[in-house]
């Protein structure tokens, strides 16, 4: 077992090392600098200053030499300065991580409990009316354009009927609860203010219930197809035959077969999720991860695309490693493997 | 079955728990009607709450309403400067020194009284510091010969002072608080100075507002200054939210916002008739325009006379006017229509698609360039690409094949600051409301490099534009802006477009807020 973790940990390194490289070389390539875009039209025609600014930032060295010195920064756990927020990308990530995190948790929860739950109906009423309006709806989710689904949703539930807010992490002009965990939700429990989490919440729910759509229904038809999977295996007929009653059966046999799949799904959909929030944050003014890797996309800010980049390695990596736990726990043949 | 019911039973506790935490929240419409909070989206471009540091538009906004500077505008005027920390200022007669004379009884926030020193301290940091709004100070020194009074010299006459002193980047700081945390005034500020971090923090000024909170990327959140000298403002606390313009839809129809300064004419399509919302438009002093280059070693195509007469009488300007909406005019010269010196309609250009295609004609037939802009960026709801393409096929009517090179402003401004573009197509705000910033559009300034204009390549426009530079007299100054307008127009090395208009709009329980053309918004002027 220690084996195993050591070759995933060494695995993980490498991945992040190959990850930071071309994230590095492909950002470094591109013409134009964040310096450039960021200087006035007045500072950036001098010269001396432009000259000086560069060599501050060691933009003037080859980019072999910059690559080696981010990295060295990177083992000291330093990932380099933004230039467009003007402070180390470190704390840019610990501000806005956490806002996506908790938007890709929050939707990670939706989908589980909405797709899974519907994806475990649709089976036990396979070939039914009811099977084929789920499966229509699943079809609908995964289809259906979030830009457009984020527009409806807004229109309707802010706009018009104003039951939730149509920006934001909390109302204008109110204060983060005390950081914690950066989840305003939790933190706010933390601080004993419910009024402060309700309205955290308030804000979460629009934001996460769009951007769980797809993944609604792609859990929907996974979720249907792995029950029906494990319904026709042996062992459930044999818990059958024994007399067991079927909520037994479901929940004790067919249920912990079928959601060993579920839960790689499950896991690769939150990494996902937190690395593709751009359009969700954009369109509700949530300010996560997305929106600073946009920004730092479209500003070419070296640094924070790098930061981002390894961000979101790191995330899969951990998700990856704990679906491989969790597949242990659930399944005792993975286990004694 | 029972399992289903058990699932349903699980997804019906999860919606009670949400909704019984939002019901723990106040319902979500309530915020915008409190009466002392007034909340704005607009889309950063937020970079720092330093004055010396700040140079963006965001910023102008934020900082306008914390810092007071010698001389302001107010009530939508761009043409008179008008009193402010100095309460009256004199000129010598060639334009080379200025003496202000100060209020009495402006304190800063903290109660501490304003005087010459925190003035001269304030102007020489800007100056020193070389941030991107040091220019403003260029070949000016000032001194303080009393506690009341502030002397302002320049190298060379220069009429546009009192207009460059309203900036907000020129805004008055408190010195002794600066010092106290890192700020400096010395030449080597730019090294130096480490006031940054406590003024992105808090405020260290005498304008109507203090700074409560300061995030580049979510918001700013302003209260009201209890030490302020002039009318207090209407709103005692403003929030000032970053959101892009489709957001701001979203929160001004939902009642979550009470202003929205980047709604485009599709936005503003969707409030139409909507009678809790108030729209008001304006110029703005925003110039879109093309350039030809004129350097050889860049296009031996553009760089000719022809090219630049095919690209002249090509155009179709009231056809390219359609795509920035309502409220937007075409720009019959280099300085925007509320300048001084600005051209009226008896200087457009019409289109002669005959004289172009004779041009083009005479450059050996169909000819190819390609037109560079930026592709993520809009400016009042107007994206270059558009423009782009309907210039391409103005021009391909008269043998021009424009091939188009959009890139995101990060890479397509290298180009353009490098003068290698072979045709062009960006926009200029000015950097203070005077027409002597235009100049830069001139031989061997600014916009004139990147165009591949370099100075001596036209005697006589740039005979006027020395003359203009060092004229007093207001009238012999129009007049001159005016031929050198219809110079860069004869030359048309670069051709202005349009102005695009400036909507501001606004809920009913705020009012009418207008477009205000020097600082895009005056908050403390909201509601009165």
């Amino acid at each position: 077992m220690l084996m195993f973790v050591l070759r995933r940990l060494g695995a993980s390194l490498l991945l992040v090392l190959g990850t930071t490289i071309v994230a590095f070389l492909l950002t470094s390539v591109l013409p134009g600098d964040a310096l450039t875009a960021r200087l006035g039209e007045r500072a950036a025609a001098n010269a001396e200053l432009v000259a000086k600014l560069r060599a501050e930032l060691g933009l003037d060295r080859p980019i072999w030499e910059q690559f080696f010195i981010y990295l060295g920064g990177l083992v000291r756990g330093d990932l380099g300065l933004s230039l467009q927020s003007n402070r180390p990308v470190t704390e840019d990530l610990a501000q806005f991580g956490p806002a996506s995190a908790e938007l890709a948790l929050m939707a990670t929860v939706i989908a589980l409990v909405v797709g899974g739950g519907l994806g475990i109906v649709a089976a036990l009423r396979n070939n039914t009316w009811i099977d084929n309006v789920l499966r229509a709806f699943s079809l609908g989710g995964v289809s259906v354009p979030l830009f457009w689904f984020a527009l409806v949703a807004t229109s309707i539930f802010s706009t018009t009927l104003r039951w939730f807010p149509s920006s934001g992490r909390l109302d204008a002009g109110v204060a983060a609860p005390p950081h914690v965990t950066g989840f305003f939700t939790i933190d706010a429990l933390l601080a004993g203010d419910l009024p402060l989490f309700g309205q955290a919440f308030e804000h979460l729910i629009l934001p996460a219930l769009v951007l769980s759509a797809p993944m609604v229904g792609l859990l929907m038809r996974f979720t249907r197809a792995s029950v029906l999977d494990v319904v026709g295996q042996e062992y459930v007929r044999a818990a059958e035959a024994k007399g067991l009653a079927p909520r037994t059966v479901v929940f004790g046999h067919v249920l912990r077969g079928a959601l060993v799949p579920v839960i790689t799904i499950v896991g690769t959909a939150f990494a996902s999720l937190l690395a593709g929030t751009v359009l969700v944050e954009q369109i509700f003014a949530w300010p996560g991860i997305g929106s600073y890797a946009y920004r730092s996309a479209t500003t070419l800010d070296l640094s924070a695309i790098v930061g981002v980049t390894i961000f979101v390695a790191l995330v899969y990596i951990v998700v990856n490693f704990v679906t491989d736990v969790l597949y242990g726990a659930i399944d005792p043949r993975i286990r004694r493997a | 079955m029972k399992s289903s019911t058990r699932i349903g039973g699980l997804v019906a506790l999860a919606t009670g728990v949400a909704l019984v935490a939002v019901g723990c929240s106040a319902p979500a419409e309530e915020s915008p009607d409190s009466p002392d909070t007034l909340v704005i989206d607009k889309s950063f471009d937020l970079v720092t709450a330093d004055p010396a540091r700040m140079f963006e538009t965001t910023g102008g906004i934020v900082l306008h309403a914390v810092y007071d500077s010698l001389l302001t505008f107010a009530d939508g005027n761009a043409e008179e400067p008008l009193p402010s920390v100095a309460e009256s200022w004199e000129v010598n007669d060639d334009a080379t020194v200025y003496t202000f004379n100060l209020r009495d009884g402006i304190v800063f926030s903290d109660g501490s009284p304003l005087t010459s020193d925190d003035v001269v301290f304030s102007l020489d940091r800007v100056k020193n510091i070389q941030g991107n709004g040091s220019f403003l100070m260029a070949g000016l020194s000032v001194e303080a010969p009393d506690e009341d009074t502030v002397v302002i010299t320049s190298e060379a006459p220069n009429t546009a002072v009192p207009a460059i002193l309203t900036s907000a980047t020129l805004g008055i700081v408190n010195k002794d608080v600066v010092e106290e945390n890192g700020g400096t005034d010395a030449e080597d500020a730019i090294d130096t100075d480490t006031a940054e971090e406590y003024l992105n923090s808090a405020s260290a000024g005498s304008g109507p507002y203090t700074i409560e909170s300061f995030d580049t990327t979510t918001e700013v959140v302003l209260v009201a200054n209890p030490e302020y000298w002039g009318e207090a403002p209407e709103y005692d606390r403003v929030v000032i939210r970053n959101a892009t313009a489709e957001t701001q839809l979203q929160d001004i129809q939902s009642g979550t916002a009470h202003v929205a300064l980047d709604l485009g004419s599709d936005q503003l399509g969707a409030l139409e008739g909507n009678d809790e919302i108030i729209t008001s438009t304006s110029s703005s002093p925003t110039i879109f325009f093309l350039f030809a280059n004129a350097n050889v070693d860049v296009s031996d195509v553009t760089a000719t006379d022809d090219f630049r007469e095919a690209m002249k009488y090509g155009l179709d300007r009231d056809a390219l006017l359609e795509l920035a909406g309502d409220g937007a005019s075409v720009a019959y010269g280099i300085i925007p229509n509320t300048y001084l010196g600005a051209l009226g309609e008896d200087a457009a250009v019409e289109r002669d698609v005959d004289r172009a295609s004779a041009a083009v004609a005479r450059l050996g037939g169909d000819v190819t360039v390609s037109l560079e802009y930026p592709n993520d960026i809009s400016v009042a709801g107007i994206n270059f690409g558009p423009v782009a393409e309907r210039i391409a096929a103005q021009l391909a009517e008269v043998g021009i094949t424009v091939e188009l090179a959009p890139g995101p402003v990060a890479t397509t401004l290298e180009n353009y600051r490098n003068g290698t573009e072979e045709m062009g197509l960006w926009l200029w705000n000015p950097d203070y409301p005077d027409s002597a910033d235009y100049l830069a559009f001139g031989p061997g300034e600014i916009v004139g490099l990147r165009a591949g204009w370099a100075e001596g390549s036209d005697p006589a426009l740039e005979s006027v534009m020395d003359q203009v530079s060092t004229e007093t007299d207001a009238a012999t100054r129009e007049t001159l802006y005016q031929d050198f307008q219809k110079l860069e127009n004869e030359a048309s090395v670069i051709v202005p477009l349009f102005q695009p208009a400036a909507t501001v709009v606004a809920t009913t329980a705020v009012g009418q807020v207008d477009f205000d053309p020097v600082f895009q918004l005056d908050i403390a002027a909201i509601g009165k």
